[in-house]
């Protein structure tokens, strides 16, 4: 939205060359600029230039939907709202299971289960909708080379059997869970960004990190001093970017 | 009429020339007519009428300024400042504590600021004041519409569900209580359909957009002239990452907190905006500190900092210019904010017989 060009703002075309002398070409280079020098680089009137402000602003500003709206949209479609972890007493307390369209994040000290807990959630995922899940396919970025094949194997076919209960229904499963190993924040980073195509390619109703402290810890000490910015500085794009996919797509994280 | 041509709002290109030409005074200006002006700066008739209108436009919002006319004017007694306060509402909380220490409640016209660690229940806050403004005036609420501006995502629809049904027969027993004929009437409007379809959600990806409908709010809000909060939920998120350059940060910053000053007065209503925490390290220790650096702290009125004290939550009023200091407890519960012991129900939300909305102010009680 912010690289959005001004042509496509609908500015007279005039009114945009003369911006890109000035090297301003897209939405974010004109807001970013005070009243003050709009005048002066537009060469209009104060009252003109804010009337410029406001044409530009639209194309950029989110659409407004009422909390009424949203709530009917959800309530529509109420099992794409959650995805069921199968245990009860969590769910209760999730308010359905994990939501979709948003993050969550799962914390423990090591050797709790968050592995076991991130292979189960995507077995579930892979499962039609009649049954709880959400019928799509699973993107799994594994960092600390944790995820075994084979205990995704057992832990469906011992979960689920009657369901799993040919060779031919596991591998259509294991098939829909792409694993990709990174080792370092900038290919993680990397492959975050990439996700967006392969979301609508694939199908894809769940994305899975683990972990991402593991990656980060690694590669930032924060005891070096301007190792801290940077680090907050590569969290917070990654999230950034999630959280849009999430919601874009809504689907869980 | 004697303003200098040098400080019309007219085209830097206008302005040169016009100085160049030797007009000095606005008043020569308007005597010279469009016709004149064309012929003797070199520009098309039309373009001469223009500047001419935006002149006479500036003078007489001047004139009406120094005669003390009503809407324009920035000026006016503290005793008309005074009545205007008192007969103000505030914006309840449900949680009388936090009530009490703000004087009443979230004042209109000011700049509210809630910091605190993630996870302690500023966006509950926030989505509770959205419910909250919407309460009758008869209930003791502004009766207004709200926008929520969100920048993190973390608005869930269920949880103000959750929230307006309680508010909903809080209102419902207070009725019962007192059976008077416009709570009555009140209570048919105020149910969970409309509180919701009144509550604006805006989502804001990234500081442009941000700053867009920031400059769009006033236009919105002409439009819908009930609102009476605009909540900003998030506005550290937006500029903390991906911002090399520290001295744009402030300057978009500031306009940003100058624009929502100016809605805010103009419209009469509260905002409310929330800023994260960020570690200052210090010599031997590091505290927490909110975020987005020493010059933002000037840009909110009233700020209020949560914090843990091991499992119990703390709001403290950090910043005031009519409150002193001090620290409640708060509880956060499947109805939404509340105090730590439930209050008794009727007395918070009544009012005295001047005012039907404002609370009375009571003493400290420590």
């Amino acid at each position: 939205m912010a690289a959005k060009k001004l042509r496509r703002a609908k500015l007279s075309q005039e009114l945009c060359e003369r911006l890109s002398r000035h090297q301003i070409t897209t939405c974010q280079d004109f807001l970013c600029l005070s009243l003050l020098e709009l005048m002066k680089v537009t060469g209009q009137s104060y009252y003109n230039v804010q009337k410029l402000l406001r044409k530009v602003s639209r194309a950029c500003a989110p659409k407004m939907q009422t909390a009424y709206e949203m709530k009917l949209r959800k309530s529509v479609n109420p099992s794409s709202a959650f995805l069921s972890t199968t245990l009860h007493s969590l769910d209760k307390v999730l308010h359905g299971g994990v939501p979709c369209g948003s993050l969550t994040e799962i914390t423990s000290p090591p050797g709790c289960g968050k592995t076991q807990f991130c292979i189960m959630v995507s077995v579930l995922a892979t499962l039609p909708v009649s049954m709880g899940g959400l019928d799509g396919a699973v993107i799994y970025i594994d960092t600390e080379s944790a995820f075994s094949a084979e205990r995704l194997i057992e832990i469906a076919g011992n979960r689920f059997p009657t369901y799993f209960d040919s060779d031919e229904k596991l591998f259509c499963m294991t098939r829909s869970i792409h694993l990709y190993r990174e080792l370092t924040c900038g290919s993680v980073l990397k492959r975050i960004m990439s996700l967006e195509e392969e979301i609508i390619s694939k199908k894809v109703k769940l994305i899975v990190i683990d972990s991402v402290a593991s990656v980060v810890r690694k590669e930032f000490d924060t005891k070096l001093q301007g190792n801290l910015a940077e680090r907050s500085n590569f969290l917070a794009r990654g999230a950034s970017v999630l959280k849009y996919l999430a919601e874009e797509f809504s689907i869980p994280v | 009429m004697q303003r200098d041509v040098g400080s019309l709002p007219l085209a830097p290109a206008l302005r040169a020339r016009l100085v160049a030409a030797g007009f000095q005074t606005a008043q020569e200006l308007l005597e010279t007519g469009p016709c004149g002006l064309s012929k003797e700066i070199g520009i098309s008739k039309e373009e001469a009428l223009e500047a001419l209108q935006v002149v006479r436009q500036e003078c007489h919002g001047d004139a009406a300024r120094t005669a003390g006319g009503s809407g324009a004017t920035r000026k006016c007694t503290a005793l008309e400042l005074l009545e205007e306060e008192q007969a103000q509402g505030f914006i309840i909380t449900f949680c009388s504590a936090l009530d009490n220490i703000l004087g009443g409640g979230v004042q209109l016209t000011k700049i509210t600021e809630i910091c605190g660690a993630p996870g302690v229940g500023k966006t509950q806050l926030c989505m509770q004041l959205a419910v909250d403004v919407q309460i009758p005036e008869c209930f003791g609420g502004v009766a207004g519409e709200a926008v929520f501006i969100d920048t993190e995502g973390s608005f869930m629809v269920e949880r103000v569900v959750d929230i307006a049904t309680a508010c909903v027969q809080h209102c419902q027993l207070i009725a019962e209580a007192h059976q008077e004929e416009d709570h009555l009437k009140a209570l048919e409007t105020f149910s969970l359909e409309s509180i919701l379809s009144h509550i604006y959600y805006f989502r804001c990806r990234d500081y442009i957009e941000l700053l867009a409908q920031v400059y769009l709010l006033p236009d919105f809000l002409s439009e819908h002239s009930k609102v009476r909060l605009v909540v900003v939920d998030g506005i550290a998120f937006p500029f903390r990452h991906d911002f090399e350059d520290l001295s744009l940060r402030t300057r978009l910053l500031n306009g940003l907190a100058q624009q929502l000053i100016i809605i805010a007065n103009d419209h009469k209503l509260a905002v409310v905006l929330t800023n994260q925490m960020t570690t200052r390290i210090g010599q031997s220790q590091s505290t927490l500190v909110p975020a987005l650096g020493e010059s933002w702290g000037h840009a909110a009125t009233v700020r209020l900092i949560f914090h843990w004290d091991n499992s119990q939550r703390l709001a403290t009023l950090y910043k005031s210019p009519s409150q002193k200091e001090s620290t409640i407890q708060y509880h956060i519960t499947s109805h939404g904010f509340r105090d730590v012991q439930p209050p008794a129900v009727t007395q918070n939300i009544e009012g005295t017989e001047m005012n039907p909305r404002k609370r009375p102010r009571r003493e400290e009680e420590k």
